[in-house]
């Protein structure tokens, strides 16, 4: 009943903020439902797993279950959207309670999507957390939102009506009993290589547009930069890229032999986006839009650790796709905290802020510096893996990813230059208490996920097993008999 | 229970013959009453009377106790009663429209209520019947009252031209549509399907082409009426010249019978024809009506600047998501119709609704202008319109979408793979159109001369509009509400069968 509390929760905090007329009111509520949906995010490892029918005819239930990998990225999730929704609240003047009603609606959504394990029920989550991610945009956004959010919906519905045809046919062609995950996974075996390859592409290209991927990402950018300057819905945005989650948790382990058909196409459009990504960004002036190219990369390299279909590179890919949520959503945060101070997201318009901001500054280095990849910090054990599962796919598609993470390295420390070091024009004030609060958890989990990644490795590996022991399945099928999986692993 | 032939089971009749009395009530009292509030109240009266007499013969249904009376004339099973059900809501929303809406644009004349009740009757008897020759009864006994309500502003020469196109166009489709119904009869010497799937598919059957000629004419006809590309040229016009009230019943009232008379032929007569060398003929003839009905429609809604207009097209591209239930008719298609038909109800009301709302009296203003920033000014009519356009465009989690995923799962199940690709395809045109009108509404500022006129919604139109939107999240919610009960579409075959 955990899952269900911590899907409904947000949900029913949400309806009452749109309620809430007073500023004072609004941010009391969510202030409060924040911290009742952390705990009980926190106490989800290790509870049960939910199933009841839903619309019994058409095989869909209402299925929900933490053990997978998706309870991991739920748990980061709300670990991140506790300061995304208390930072919303300090800095979101105008409507502040119909806001935070959107970010918990978000929350809602989020959490919906990583515990569903029915194919509908995903996508019911997938599709509707839509809505408030456009509502913030649109009314809260800059001055070309109406633009940015068009180009978005256009993205976001083409890419969600593929997967959508693909979900009503995969149960009828593949004769599963339910949607549910289980059901359709012993089903799909039966698929040939052809339909499982057109099935996979509906689903490759629904997720490739979330993802996001070289070409299908120009939504991104014009989603940071328009959306509000404090970042918050940046954040919520951030977590919302759930396309690598998709591919991961139903994807892959369902059409495996489909994934195998385009994943040298799709390795090759992951690495390029990641190498594309990174020297744009090193380019950007723009803090926002540097830190949507930024994010792009590392989904580059998200890409490239899945579609290498070795356990060590799905499992990294996800760890990754964790941990950017926390840095690259903290540096969403910090945007918005140094535009709180000059009133710009121009880099240039900074410079030299280090010496009257010192604590700022030391966490935007630590936080800069897990984005980049630095050993310890958050996203260096995903990178890792993932570039290692790229390795054993394909050594040039490897030696890109590895061209991005230098050049992340350089666009990071860059960046850090431009804003904090140098000449001292403007001082600005440091971090404030209520700031240094905001900022706490994302610094705890930053170390957290780079110091112990061992026992959520453990999860993503457990879910990638069944996709990786499903692809040499199929191998074996073709070729002569290779060595099980299982001992390989042992 | 299983009639035999001839024998008469008046209690199917129920829904429709109260639906008459009703009307005949309402007529008598037109002459006396004068307060047409009054008058409405009776009518919506009858029309819940009948939907209770329709839900008590669909749970007999269910509970596999169908009846059928006349011969197999008239029938009462699972899909005749869901479909009934939906023209009752769809009736009972659209005269709540019509009372918040009517008199203030001085269109309210006593014989208004009269007239839909006895279109909806003919509905009623179009979706119930099992024989040609009651279908053909249903249809013009719901047409001729449509004619009339289409040319309902006299003075206005765009309500004439509507009520007078779709008079004539309406005549001819009749004109082929009785053609078809010869030539079936030629083919195999009855009128009532059950006979008719006997004689198609007795051995030795020689007279295919006859049947299939009379097959078509009768897709023709009765596409006219649910507006199936090419037979829709009627539609934007005629939706367009209505009162918008009128406009409101036709498009949700008038499809839904047109479906539901179509979906048990397809599933019946035309299954049975579907053998041998030219078996082929009726399935590829649906589907390129279903494949021309989604283009035109969604290509043609988005190019429209007028709401209303769109809406009209829209209509038209819904026509084609349910054709790919009609071929599917004989599997799950049957089922999802009906849930589609169910929420393509609430969600056009709804959308007319607001429409209704905001129009000026004499039916003019329906440009996006008028939408912006309807937000600020009215945010109920706003979210009551923007939760029925994100229905219509398919976003879960609101009934259209379960619909959508309903039809479109039915469509592959049966092999229409290219169909439920190009469904999809233009379902994402859909949505352009659709956000155009949510995005003027909650993103532009409200210019000082075309925006919506200040004035409070009449009670009946809010009501109206509140039960549509309620009814289009919890039937996207908890579908099962209403799947769970049309989803035994099999029972007119057991009938058939049983014979």
């Amino acid at each position: 009943m955990t899952a269900v509390t911590l899907v409904l929760l947000p949900l029913v905090v949400a309806t009452v903020l749109l309620f809430a007329r007073e500023a004072l009111v609004a941010r009391a509520i969510a202030l409060i439902g924040a911290i009742a949906t952390f705990v009980t995010a926190v106490l989800l490892p290790g509870s049960g797993a939910v199933q009841v029918p839903w619309i019994p005819t058409f095989g869909a239930f209402i299925a929900f279950d933490p053990g997978h990998a998706g309870g991991v990225l739920a748990l980061v999730a709300s670990l991140v959207m506790v300061p995304t929704v208390l930072w919303a609240s300090l800095r979101v003047e105008s409507n502040t309670g119909r806001f935070l009603a959107a970010l918990f609606a978000m929350w809602s959504g989020l959490m919906g999507l990583f515990l569903a394990r029915d194919l509908v029920l995903f996508y019911v989550f997938w599709e509707a957390t839509l809505i408030p991610s456009l509502v913030m945009l649109g009314g809260w956004g800059g001055a070309q939102r109406r633009q940015a959010l068009l180009k978005y919906l256009l993205y976001a519905v083409a890419g969600s009506f593929a997967m959508l045809l693909t979900i009503a046919a995969i149960k009828p062609l593949a004769g599963a009993e339910s949607y549910l995950f289980a059901d359709l996974l012993a089903a799909t075996v039966s698929l040939d290589v052809l339909t499982q390859t057109w099935l996979f592409a509906g689903f490759a290209l629904a997720f490739a547009v979330k993802l996001p991927m070289f070409p299908l990402h120009h939504w991104l950018i014009d989603f940071h930069e328009q959306n509000h300057p404090s970042g918050a819905a940046d954040v919520a945005g951030t977590l919302y890229k759930v396309g690598g989650f998709g591919l991961f948790a139903w994807a892959l382990p369902l059409l495996p032999e489909g994934a195998r058909q385009a994943a040298p196409l799709l390795l090759a459009l992951g690495a390029f986006t990641a190498v594309y990504a990174a020297v744009i960004a090193t380019r950007a002036n723009h803090l926002k839009r540097l830190l949507a190219y930024a994010s792009l990369s590392h989904m580059g390299i998200v890409a490239v650790g899945l579609f290498g279909l070795h356990l060590a590179g799905l499992s990294g890919a996800m760890y990754l796709l964790a941990a950017q949520m926390v840095t690259t959503g903290g540096l969403f945060l910090i945007s918005g905290m140094l535009h709180a101070r000059r009133g710009s997201l121009d880099a240039d318009s900074y410079g030299g802020i280090a010496a009257s901001a010192p604590a700022l500054a030391a966490v935007t280095l630590l936080v800069l510096f897990a984005s980049i990849g630095v050993p310890g910090l958050a996203n260096f054990p995903g990178e890792f893996l993932a570039l290692l599962g790229a390795f054993q796919a394909s050594t040039a598609a490897g030696v890109l990813a590895v061209l991005a993470v230098i050049a992340a390295g350089v666009y990071g420390v860059n960046l850090y230059q431009r804003l904090y070091q140098g000449p001292q024009p403007n001082a600005v004030a440091d971090l404030r208490p209520l700031e240094v609060v905001v900022l706490a958890p994302i610094v705890a989990a930053t170390l957290w996920l780079g110091l112990a990644p061992a026992a959520q490795l453990r999860v993503f590996e457990a879910d990638a097993i069944v996709t990786v022991e499903r692809i040499e399945q199929a191998q074996d099928g073709v070729d002569a008999p290779l060595v099980a999986v299982g001992e390989v692993r042992r | 229970m299983i009639p035999a032939d001839g024998f008469i089971v008046w209690s199917v009749l129920a829904p429709a013959l109260t639906l008459l009395g009703f009307a005949g009530i309402t007529l008598l009292l037109a002459v006396f009453q004068s307060d047409r509030g009054f008058i409405a109240i009776v009518a919506l009266t009858g029309v819940l009377s009948a939907a209770v007499f329709a839900l008590n013969l669909l749970m007999q249904a269910q509970g596999g106790l169908a009846e059928a009376g006349f011969g197999l004339r008239y029938l009462a099973d699972v899909p005749a009663t869901a479909f009934t059900l939906v023209v009752l809501v769809g009736t009972a929303l659209a005269i709540l429209v019509a009372q918040g809406t009517l008199g203030r644009m001085g269109l309210d004349h006593p014989e208004y209520y009269p007239l839909v009740l006895l279109s909806a009757t003919g509905a009623v008897v179009m979706v119930s019947a099992g024989d040609l020759i009651t279908l053909l009864l249903g249809l013009e006994i719901m047409s001729l009252a449509v004619y009339a309500l289409a040319a309902w502003r006299t003075e206005a020469r765009q309500s004439q031209e509507a009520g007078l196109k779709y008079f004539l166009l309406g005549a001819f489709a009749s004109a082929l549509f009785i053609y078809g119904i010869a030539l079936t009869y030629g083919a195999g010497g009855h009128f009532d399907y059950a006979m008719l799937m006997a004689a198609f598919t007795q051995p030795g059957f020689e007279a295919h082409v006859t049947a299939l000629l009379g097959a078509v004419l009768i897709i023709a006809g009765l596409g006219f009426k649910a507006a199936l590309v090419p037979f829709h040229q009627w539609a934007p016009d005629v939706y367009t010249g209505a009162p918008t009230p009128v406009t409101a019943f036709m498009a949700v009232v008038v499809k839904a019978a047109a479906f539901g008379a179509l979906l048990r032929i397809a599933s019946t007569v035309f299954a049975s024809l579907e053998v041998g060398a030219l078996g082929a003929v009726l399935p590829g003839v649906l589907s390129v009506l279903v494949g021309a009905t989604l283009v035109v429609g969604n290509f043609g809604a988005l190019l429209q600047t007028g709401v209303k207009r769109m809406l009209a097209y829209s209509a038209v591209a819904h026509a084609g998501y349910l054709g790919l239930a009609v071929l599917a008719a004989d599997q799950a298609g049957m089922a999802a119709a009906a849930f589609y038909l169910a929420a393509y109800t609430l969600m056009s009301i709804g959308a007319f609704a607001v429409l209704s709302a905001l129009m000026d009296d004499d039916d003019a203003g329906d440009g996006i202008e008028r939408f912006a920033g309807l937000a600020r000014t009215r945010p109920w009519l706003a979210a009551g319109m923007a939760v029925s356009l994100l229905s219509l465009a398919g976003i879960p989690p609101l009934a259209g979408f379960v619909g959508k995923v309903l039809v479109i799962q039915a469509a592959i199940a049966t092999g229409h793979a290219a169909l439920a690709v190009l469904a999809i395809v233009t379902s994402v045109v859909a949505v352009v159109y659709y956000a155009r009108v949510v995005v003027a509404m909650y993103l532009r500022e409200p210019s000082a001369g075309t925006r919506a006129p200040e004035r409070t919604t009449a009670r009946p139109l809010g009501v109206a509009l509140g039960l549509a939107v309620v009814g289009t999240i919890v039937l996207g919610l908890v579908p099962g509400l209403w799947y769970g009960l049309v989803d035994h579409g099999q029972n007119l075959l057991v009938f058939v069968s049983l014979r």
